[in-house]
Formats: structure tokens, sequence, C-alpha cells
């Protein structure tokens, strides 16, 4: 049996992994019926007789999402083991506070209107970047600083390519 | 007579030429940029032949390679789809001149109602009524756009002359913030089309845009299919489009009132094959002029849906010099259409594109559905083009009917791989206002939200729990599988090598 403390949407589900047909979620017993639909992403689960298509993908900030009957549901599923090493531990202490700014999509970098050390607050444009014939404005997630400018104006940049840094 | 075309597109328009052309059984030649070897338009067409690099101004925006194609193929028609060189009146004059059919209007008429500020002045000749704006006065500068700002009176917006689809498009609230968004406009339209020139018009608050389908023939005989409901958009893209349109509904007087000034309309510009007038409606009723589109319309199939006219065949027989199929008597619109534009772009993120290949394609099916699409799973989406990546059409008996339809099939239909926006989808028709046909072209950005959305639908969090929780299991015992295998293999080969060294 494998037990799972699972966050949605800030509340906590501990989801207990019986077998393979049966789980509980706080303690309340379901039947379940869990498969991949063609090697996919993609699950048909069926609860209790209840039967839900799943598309379950990695989250940008981990965690899993769930795409399920039109709304979308960020759950962060943690190993109760670990969420008792990890409290002993004291973890969560190392927290940086710096933003990474990644290009979320290939494209070409329109403008850069920051230089490296301006404040900036939540909501400022860091870059403009040019993708499938739109132009999207990439916003500070956070106030601080701006550091490590990596790309300009006319530069071509991959997915997942480091553009800048907010401190 | 042609009997071979080339279809200067891509995507799900170059699929549904194809189909059309296939139907009449007229042969097909595909183009297709480096980016593009391996999409469904070229799979089904005749012949297929390359003409350049991925970025769309080396490719589907080269004339010249386009026509030497036609030539080196034997096409004797080309049919440019939407965007790229459709509302390109040179490129028409440049078929024309090659003794090519360009299935489409004349080269006149594309350059009369192209350039917009000589569209109005057209229409305004023609005793239409049009939205106030900097009318029929060619380019201005900075300082001229900003001085007929205050006349015509906030809010306004900068239109790209050239323009369409929302590009180099921006509202203005006040003199203060217009000279940035002007330079901002002015970038936008140069690199979308190639011509920074923009234009002002008074910003109808409340508006509705309905617009009116036309067709006609080489005789001159032009008829009105109906309107299209298509103010469900975001940053002036449209998103959802229905025909006929809730606000119109059954007042045929002034269905036909509209229809009637869109023909006049197409009439001034002696237009000829398939054409859409927009026009801005405002509460009263009272509507304005607001463009031509010359060419064929991204939503024209909801048309097709409601009037059982197959529009793209249509242009391909006037375009042979035949006489339209019906006359305006005849059109008769039966049902409701909707059609849903999946983009792909997160909803959940600002609308950012995605881009990726497709692991994964479960299309909607069953009665009353249709899906034009261009892609497939296997098929990577890359950024050079556009992010619409299919169109989802249903049809009903009623409104009401197209709506749960719907619903139904944006339940079913799955893409993995890329983000899109059916999320959205989903939840604007389950929205009061979507439903009561209220809604007018400022509903998505003000007074929607996806968040807002979702919180009164009914939700499956401890299910979604239950999926979420049994993926990461697996994946768990997954790696621990790999782990385990690895020590097994190490003594495998331990295994072997005694085995090897005893038998040596």
């Amino acid at each position: 049996m494998a037990k799972y403390i699972t966050s949605i949407a800030g509340k906590d589900y501990i989801v207990e992994i019986i077998d393979a047909r049966h789980v509980n979620v706080n303690g309340q017993a379901y039947e379940v019926d869990f498969q991949s639909i063609s090697g996919q992403p993609v699950f048909s689960l069926l609860v209790d007789g209840g039967s839900y298509q799943a598309h379950v993908y990695p989250g940008d900030e981990g965690g899993l999402q769930v795409l399920m009957r039109g709304s979308l549901y960020e759950a962060n599923v943690v190993d109760e083991r670990e969420k008792r090493l990890s409290a002993a531990g004291g973890a969560g202490a190392v927290h940086s506070g710096e933003f990474v700014l990644r290009a979320p999509m290939p494209g070409l970098v329109v403008k850069v209107p920051v230089n490296e050390g301006d404040p900036v607050k939540k909501g400022t444009v860091l870059a403009i970047l040019e993708s499938m014939k739109m132009q999207n404005e990439l916003k500070s997630p956070q106030d601080g600083k701006v550091t490590r400018i990596q790309v300009k104006q006319g530069d071509s940049v991959e997915q997942r390519q480091i553009m800048l840094s907010v401190e | 007579m042609f009997g071979k075309v080339l279809i200067a597109n891509r995507g799900e328009i170059a699929v549904r030429i194809i189909r059309a052309c296939r139907e009449l059984g007229i042969r097909t030649v595909a183009v297709f940029s480096e980016a593009d070897r391996s999409a469904l338009h070229i799979r089904l067409a005749d012949e297929a032949y390359p003409i350049g690099p991925a970025p769309s101004r080396e490719s589907y925006l080269r004339m010249d390679k386009i026509i030497d194609a036609a030539k080196k193929s034997k096409a004797n028609a080309i049919h440019p789809g939407y965007g790229f060189l459709a509302e390109r009146s040179d490129f028409a004059q440049a078929c024309e001149d090659e003794g090519i059919t360009f299935i489409g209007p004349r080269a006149s008429a594309i350059a009369a109602m192209g350039d917009k500020a000589i569209a109005r002045a057209t229409v305004i000749a023609a005793g239409i009524p049009v939205v106030p704006g900097t009318e029929g006065v060619g380019n201005l500068t900075d300082e001229e756009l900003l001085k007929a700002a205050p006349k015509i009176g906030f809010p306004l917006l900068i239109k790209a002359t050239a323009g369409g689809g929302g590009k180099g498009m921006r509202e203005v609230r006040s003199l203060a913030e217009m000279p940035s968004l002007i330079s901002s406009a002015r970038s936008e339209a140069q690199s979308a089309f190639g011509d920074g020139n923009v234009y002002l018009e008074k910003l109808v608050e409340g508006a509705r845009h309905i617009e009116f389908q036309i067709m006609a023939d080489m005789d001159g005989n032009t008829v009105h299919l109906g309107e299209r409901e298509c103010s469900l958009q975001r940053r002036h893209q449209k998103l959802l489009e229905e025909s006929p349109s809730p606000f119109i509904d059954d007042d045929e007087e002034f269905r036909q009132r509209m229809g009637a000034v869109a023909v006049k309309a197409a009439k001034a510009v002696n237009y000829l094959s398939a054409g859409t007038i927009e026009f801005l409606v405002d509460k009263h009723k009272n509507f304005y002029f607001l463009e031509m589109n010359t060419r064929l319309q991204v939503e024209h199939p909801i048309t097709e849906e409601v009037t059982g006219v197959d529009i793209v065949s249509e242009q391909l027989r006037i375009a042979r010099g035949r006489q339209l199929s019906v006359k305006q008597e005849q059109v008769k619109m039966q049902g409701w259409a909707i059609e849903c534009r999946v983009n792909a772009e997160d909803p959940y993120n600002n609308f950012l594109p995605s881009t990726g290949l497709i692991s994964h394609l479960s299309s909607p099916k069953g009665p009353g559905v249709r899906v034009d699409t261009g892609v497939y799973a296997g098929f990577q989406i890359s950024p050079y083009y556009d992010s619409m990546i299919s169109k989802l059409i249903v049809r009903g008996d009623s409104r009401a009917q197209a709506i749960l339809r719907m619903r139904r099939a944006l339940e079913e239909y799955r893409i993995v791989g890329v983000k899109t926006n059916i999320p959205f989808h989903q939840s604007i028709v389950e929205q009061a206002r979507f439903l009561a046909g209220n809604y007018d072209t400022r509903f998505v950005e003000e007074r929607f939200s996806l968040e807002a959305a979702e919180e009164g639908k009914q939700t499956y969090p401890e299910i979604a729990a239950i999926a979420a929780t049994l993926v990461a299991h697996q994946q768990a015992e997954r790696s621990a599988h790999i782990i385990a295998r690895g020590k097994r293999d190490t003594s495998n080969w331990k295994w072997v090598s005694r085995w090897e060294r005893m038998h040596r």
C-alpha cells in the first residue's frame, strides 16, 4: 500500500492506494479502474462506475496538471514518507525569490524594454516575443530587480531558453 | 476552363479546398515550405512542390515561386485560400498576366476593398453608412493622426491599413497614450503585412460584429447567404462564430435590409466570387460598414451548414464561368450552426501560443459535427504560422440544440502534445450571457474570466486527485522497476562472464 498527500487548490487529499482496483480518499473507499489510452497521457478512469477521461501532464512549476471535463486542476502529489522526511529536515527554507524568465515558446525577441538593474513591479513587461504571428508580452510575476539579461532584440530563442532573471 | 488548381496556402484551408476540387474532379497541386513537408495538404493533393524556407515571407508569400510552381505543374488556376496572398491585388494581377485563373475577385476589387481608406470612400459614394474615422485620406503621419483623433473622439481604434485579424490594432482611450500606441501598431503592422500604415476609427461601444456572406458570378448576379455573428472575440481575434446571429434571429426584415446593403457594397466594386461584408451593429440596430474581406473567410463553414451552399465549390464553378447555383429567393437559412476555432494557445496562461508535437488526437464525431483541420497525431506545430489548428463546427435544428451539441463535441475533443483553447470554449458555451445570445465584441475581455467561469462550474477535485495520484504512483513504481532491473542486469553480466570463464 502506498499513501500520498495530494493537494488541489489549497486542499489536501490523503490518497491511499490499496491495490490496482481500490483507493481511499480521506478515508473513503473507492473502486477504481485506471488505464492509459493507447500509451498516451490521456487516461480513462472509472470511479465507482463513473467514467472520466483525464489528460494528465507535468505542470510548468512541477506537479501535475489534470485536464478533465473542461476544467484544469493543478495537483501536487507527495509521498507521505517524503512529506514526513522533508518536514523533519526543515525543507522549504531555501527559497531564493529569484524568477527566471524562460521563453514559453520558440520565437523572435522583438524587444527587451528593461535593463539590468532596473527595478520592476509585478506585471511589468520584461520582454516581447513574437511567435505564430503574434507579439506576446512576457510580464514579471513579482516585484524585484532585473538581473542577467541573456537575450537582445532580434535574437531567436528556443522554447525554455533562459531570457533574463528578476530577483 | 481549368482542370488543375494550385492551392497557394497551407493548413486546414488548403485541405478544405483540395476536398472541394476532388469532389468536382479537378486535379490539385499543393505547395509547401520546409516546415510543412509532412503537412496533411501535401498528402491529399495530387502533386506537391516545395517553395522555400519556413518563414512565410520566404515561401507562402513568394508570388514568383508560387507562379513558377503553377507553370511547372501546368496548373491553370490558383486558389489563394485566406491570409498569405489572398488579398494581394498584385498577386491576382500577376496570375491574370500569366494566363492563370485567380479563384477569387478581380484584382481591381481587391485593390478597392483592400486599402480600407479607399474601401470606405467607395461605399460612402454608394450611400452606405460607415463608422466615423480617417476615411479615404490615405497614409497619415503620426502628427496628422494625433490631430485627427480629437475630431473623431475617444475611445477610438488604430488599425492597420493593410491589416486584418486584429494585427496592428490598438485601442486608444486618451490623447496622452496615443503616440506610443501608434508606434507599436505601426511596428506590428510592418512585421505582419510589410506595411506600417495605420488609420483611425471611432470605437462603437457595445457593438456587435455581424457579417454577410456574398457570392457573385461573372454575369454580375450577386446574392447574400445570410449573416454570421462574430462578436465573440479576444484582442480582435474571432474565437467563436454562429449563424444565424442571435441578435437578428427571426427579424427577417432587418436581415434582408442588411443583406441588400451588403450586396450593394459588393456591386459597388463589381465583385466576383466569395466575399464578406463586415458590419458593426449597435443595440438600436443601427449598422455601419466596417470592411469587406475579399476572400474566402475562415468561418465560411457555418454558412454552408445553414444554407446548404458549398461555398468553395461555388467559387470553383464561378471561376469556370458558370452562373451561381442559387438565386436570392432560394437562399434559406435552416437550423443553427456554431464554429469554435481551436487554437494552439494556453487559455490558463494568457493565451500564449503553444508549439510541439501532437502525440495524440481524437476528434469529436457523431450527428451534426464537422471538423475542418490540417493536423493529425504525429504532426509538429511549428512557431512559423498561425496558431489555429482546427475548426470545430456543429449544426443543430435550433440554437439550443447546436449549443448542446457543441458542449458534447468539445468534451470529446482530445488533443495531446500542445495546449489548446478548448477549455476556454467549454467555459464560454456554459455562460448565461452566451446562452441568452446577449454578448458584444467586448464580452470576452471585459465580462469573462476563465477562473470565475470555472468557479461556478461543477468540479471533481477528488476524482482529479485520484487521477493525479495514480499517475504519480505509476511513475514512482516505474522508476523503482528500472533500478531493480539494473541490479539484475549487473548480476546477469557477472553470471555470463563466469559462464564464459568456465567454458574457456
